[in-house]
């Protein structure tokens, strides 16, 4: 409890008030079956930002990305307790539309996943859903996705192909486009690289850099080299706790806290 | 920065849209659901439209239907209890074939056979499964019963029958009880209850089986090989270790396939002889209630229609508990898999 | 210390051979069957089966049973696949871990071997009855009747499939497709069902493969019929039914042509089953 709000500390303040806030986070429990996952989170995720959450596992920070969008609630017996809010409004809100909050806070995940349909339909399948454009329409808006998820000129030629054909890091390139396509405000990236290789990663965080000037980021990473590497604030997480939120370079050379420095230099997690 | 009333008829649009959703996801769901409950219905329909068909004869007879051993459409007397003793021993000489060979396969396939072996021979088994009863049936009357009366038959009449061709009892007719009743008969042909459970075995094997080999293999590798470590042999993992790890299940594949066993028609109609009259030998014609339906519904009317009706009620009770024990059963194994 | 060993070795090796020797036992069954079936069906098989109808007897053929076949197994295939995938999907979707959902997961598997000929019983009580007392016999038992009561059979085989399949889907999919805003209902449709497509087309040709030589079911359904009928409405004759008519008949001729339509169904079955597996070891390639 006294951590959480220790983690508000004024230099938190400083780095985060350069920007106003998108999303902020108040006092946020959550559980399941019983567990007390998350306790009171606060946090102020500014604006066109990279903020990445590391932590060891079972920290709670994919639990803690899961709820910005709602996604945790497709499952029974688990349960958010607080407020998140977004330009000001709370999405956990029942009566926030959940169509309205899946269009400005798009998701990518763990493994690649794309649709059991071809290269071109894996994108224009969300936007169908918002959006009803002609098909010249469409066919730019794919486009641009794919543009900016840097994965166009290696698909261009072929579209209509079955997603799955393509490589991991490929696919998840898709799975950014797919996000994207939706021209969301918040892109949530839960360990997008975990599954791959060093290579498709860096191409991957790469992308991340690019995509920062449009959207708003939050990576929850399990690899500290790559939070330092592409992000602009790092929170710390640990047993379902805020430790520490701060600037990236702070909190990898001048952490606040014994614990976030022992996370940091190895000696657990 | 778009205008306020943009804003505003978007996000009405976005309202708009959500309830719309919603009620499509409602509608969806009541589809779904309305579907699967078609599966309930089908059990319960089928319960209650034979216990409505039979009920003239549930009433007419009342318990007696039961014990009856009569069958006379002649005077329209209906009893149940030759179809019914038919379909029980047919069903009890079949497990008693299959499930020591299922047991002997599941164990070969899944414990003692060469890797690139397994697999064929699996599939082979499991063709056998897929192969429609009839062709049994049709196997059993023109290839396997005129075989058994010609080469089976008279040797089981001969040493262990009390009524064999040349009148002398053998020592077992003489001296272990029963043994001679359930192998003495005058009838010439094969059709007979002990063919009929024969034919049935041969069907329900690959059930048993591949249920069998299915939970055998779930036995973790670590407590095989574990035993295997301390000395063991192939027979004694199997026996000891893999057997009680899964005894519930292979109890529960057993009931699976009595369960089939009961509820055949065709395997059994061609086989079976077609005779109302209740025989203490193995080796004579019965009935059982399936191929009692099978052979008599058509024609019937009245009180006998009513009394194939009760008949196939019974079979239908009989098998749903027969069968509700099995998945029981393999259930617990599932159970303890998850945890 | 030795007689021990010897002994155990001596079980071992007697329970190993007895193994063998039921797994021979269970082939050698299979290779009988399977051999008077080809030998009795490839005997008898000649053009007239496929071009005459059974009216004519010994002199005939068995194509008015083969169409009825192909109409009544259509009936049912028709009948029982959208409500089976639908009712598949909502025990894996909907009703997971639900108590009403586990409970007809649980009673589908035992109408999964309830006894055939109950279920052609209960169709011939609601329709064969109900449409011979509004026609005032004019139509009473039909092709139609004996599609339903196959639909009935093919029916927990498909939601079965359906269930498991959808259930190997990986969840990501689902919140895949959810976090860009796509509604349930429309995922499981457009995405899940079409993940799971290759195994649910094997749940299809499975229950394909069932219900093609079920015979006690149809007897008194869609009881049978010596002359060509296609209207679902009239009695209908069936291959299955043909071969037990024929098979009771004391006549040789009828014999071989019921060996003949044994074969015939024996090739479809053994097809069908042969095509499902192979669409189900190409689902593996494609699930990651």
């Amino acid at each position: 409890m006294t951590d959480s709000a220790l983690a508000m500390n004024p230099a938190q303040v400083a780095a985060t008030s350069a920007v106003a806030p998108k999303l902020t986070v108040r006092d946020l429990h959550f559980y399941y079956n019983g567990f007390h996952a998350l306790k009171g989170i606060n946090m102020d995720i500014p604006e066109k930002k990279v903020t990445s959450i590391i932590g060891p596992s079972g920290c709670g920070k994919s639990t803690l990305l899961r709820i910005f969008n709602r996604i945790y609630a497709i499952y029974p017996k688990l349960e958010a307790r607080g407020e998140v809010t977004l330009d000001g409004e709370n999405v956990l809100d029942p009566g926030y539309s959940m169509n309205r909050l899946r269009g400005k806070v798009g998701m990518v995940f763990q493994k690649p996943v794309p649709f059991p349909m071809t290269i071109f339909e894996n994108v224009a399948y969300g936007i169908r859903h918002h959006e009803k454009l002609s098909k010249a329409d469409m066919t730019i808006r794919v486009e641009q996705a794919l543009r900016s998820a840097a994965l166009w000129d290696e698909v261009k030629d072929k579209l209509k192909q079955n997603a799955l054909g393509l490589s991991g890091g490929q696919q998840q390139r898709l799975c950014i486009a797919r996000a994207i396509a939706l021209k969301p405000e918040v892109l949530l990236l839960d360990e997008p690289t975990s599954a791959l290789d060093p290579i498709a990663t860096s191409r991957i965080e790469q992308l991340v850099e690019e995509l920062k000037s449009q959207f708003t980021i939050v990576i929850v990473t399990h690899n500290m080299q790559q939070a330092a590497r592409c992000s602009d604030l790092t929170a710390f997480m640990y047993m379902g706790e805020l430790i520490e939120f701060d600037g990236t370079e702070k909190i990898f050379t001048k952490p606040g806290k014994k614990q976030t420095e022992d996370y940091i230099t190895g000696r657990f997690g | 920065m778009p205008a306020t009333d943009t804003v505003a008829s978007s996000i009405d649009v976005l309202e708009r849209r959500s309830r719309r959703d919603a009620r499509d996801e409602r509608l969806f769901r009541w589809l779904l659901k309305g579907c699967a409950l078609l599966v309930l219905a089908a059990l319960l329909g089928a319960a209650g439209a034979t216990l409505w068909g039979g009920r003239s004869a549930f009433s007419t007879f009342g318990w007696h239907f039961l014990v009856s051993t009569a069958w006379d459409p002649g005077n329209d007397v209906y009893g149940a209890l030759v179809p019914v003793y038919g379909t029980v021993a047919t069903s009890l000489i079949a497990l008693l074939i299959a499930v020591p060979v299922s047991f002997g396969i599941a164990l070969y396939l899944s414990e003692v056979a060469p890797a690139w072996l397994r697999t064929p021979v699996a599939s082979a088994i499991e063709l056998l499964a897929g192969i429609p009863s009839i062709i049994y049936g049709m196997w059993g009357l023109f290839i396997f019963a005129p075989f058994f009366a010609n080469h089976i038959k008279p040797w089981l009449t001969n040493n262990l029958g009390d009524q064999p061709d040349d009148g002398k009892l053998s020592w077992v007719a003489q001296h272990v009880p029963f043994v001679g009743k359930l192998f003495g008969s005058s009838y010439p042909f094969g059709a007979s209850i002990l063919v009929a459970g024969i034919v049935l075995a041969i069907m329900i094997i690959p059930f048993i089986s591949s249920v069998m080999r299915e939970v055998f293999q779930t036995v973790p590798t670590r407590l095989k090989e574990s035993a295997y470590a301390l000395g063991s042999s192939t027979w004694e993992v199997s026996w000891d270790i893999v057997l009680p790890y899964t005894r519930s299940a292979v109890i529960g594949g057993i009931f699976l396939g009595l369960g089939r066993a009961l509820g055949e028609t065709m395997a059994v109609t061609f086989v079976l002889g077609n005779a109302m009259t209740l025989s203490a030998s193995l080796l004579d014609p019965g009935t059982s209630i399936a191929s009692t339906i099978a052979n008599q519904f058509s024609e019937a009317s009245g009180l006998q229609k009513s009394s194939l009706m009760a008949l196939a009620f019974l079979l239908f009770v009989v098998t749903f508990f027969v069968l509700l024990i099995a998945r029981l059963m393999l259930r617990q194994l599932a159970k303890k898999e998850g945890s | 210390m030795s007689a021990i060993y010897l002994r155990r070795r001596i079980t071992n090796w007697l329970a190993m051979g007895l193994s063998m020797l039921a797994t021979l036992i269970g082939l050698a069954f299979l290779a009988w069957i399977l051999w008077e079936t080809l030998r009795q069906g490839i005997g008898a098989l000649n053009l007239k089966l496929f071009t005459r109808i059974t009216a004519n007897g010994a002199d005939g053929g068995l194509a008015n049973a083969m169409v009825g076949s192909l109409i009544i197994n259509f009936i049912g295939i028709a009948i029982a696949t959208p409500i089976g995938v639908l009712a598949g999907t909502w025990l894996a979707e909907y009703a997971n871990r639900t108590k009403l959902g586990e409970t007809i997961r649980f009673l589908n598997d035992i109408l999964l071997s309830a006894p055939s000929i109950v279920m052609g019983l209960f169709v011939y009580t609601i329709i064969v009855l109900p449409s011979t007392a509004l026609t005032h016999g004019s139509t009473t038992f039909s092709g139609f009747a004996g599609g339903v009561a196959l639909a009935l059979i093919a029916l927990p085989v498909i939601v079965r499939t359906t269930d498991e399949m959808l259930r190997l889907v990986p969840s990501t999919l689902r919140e895949a497709a959810l976090s860009l805003g796509v509604p349930q209902w429309k995922l499981t449709l457009q995405i899940l069902i079409r993940a799971a497509r290759s195994g649910i087309i094997t749940g299809v040709l499975l229950a394909l493969a069932r219900i093609s030589g079920e015979t006690a079911p149809l007897l008194f359904t869609a009881f049978g019929n010596n002359y060509m009928a296609v209207n679902p409405i009239d009695k209908m004759s069936s291959l299955p039914q043909i071969i037990y008519q024929y098979a009771n008949d004391p006549g040789d001729d009828l014999h071989a042509m019921a060996w003949a339509g044994a074969f015939v169904v024996t090739m479809f079955v053994l097809l069908l089953s042969l095509a499902s597996r192979l669409v189900l070891s190409r689902t593996k390639v494609s699930h990651d």
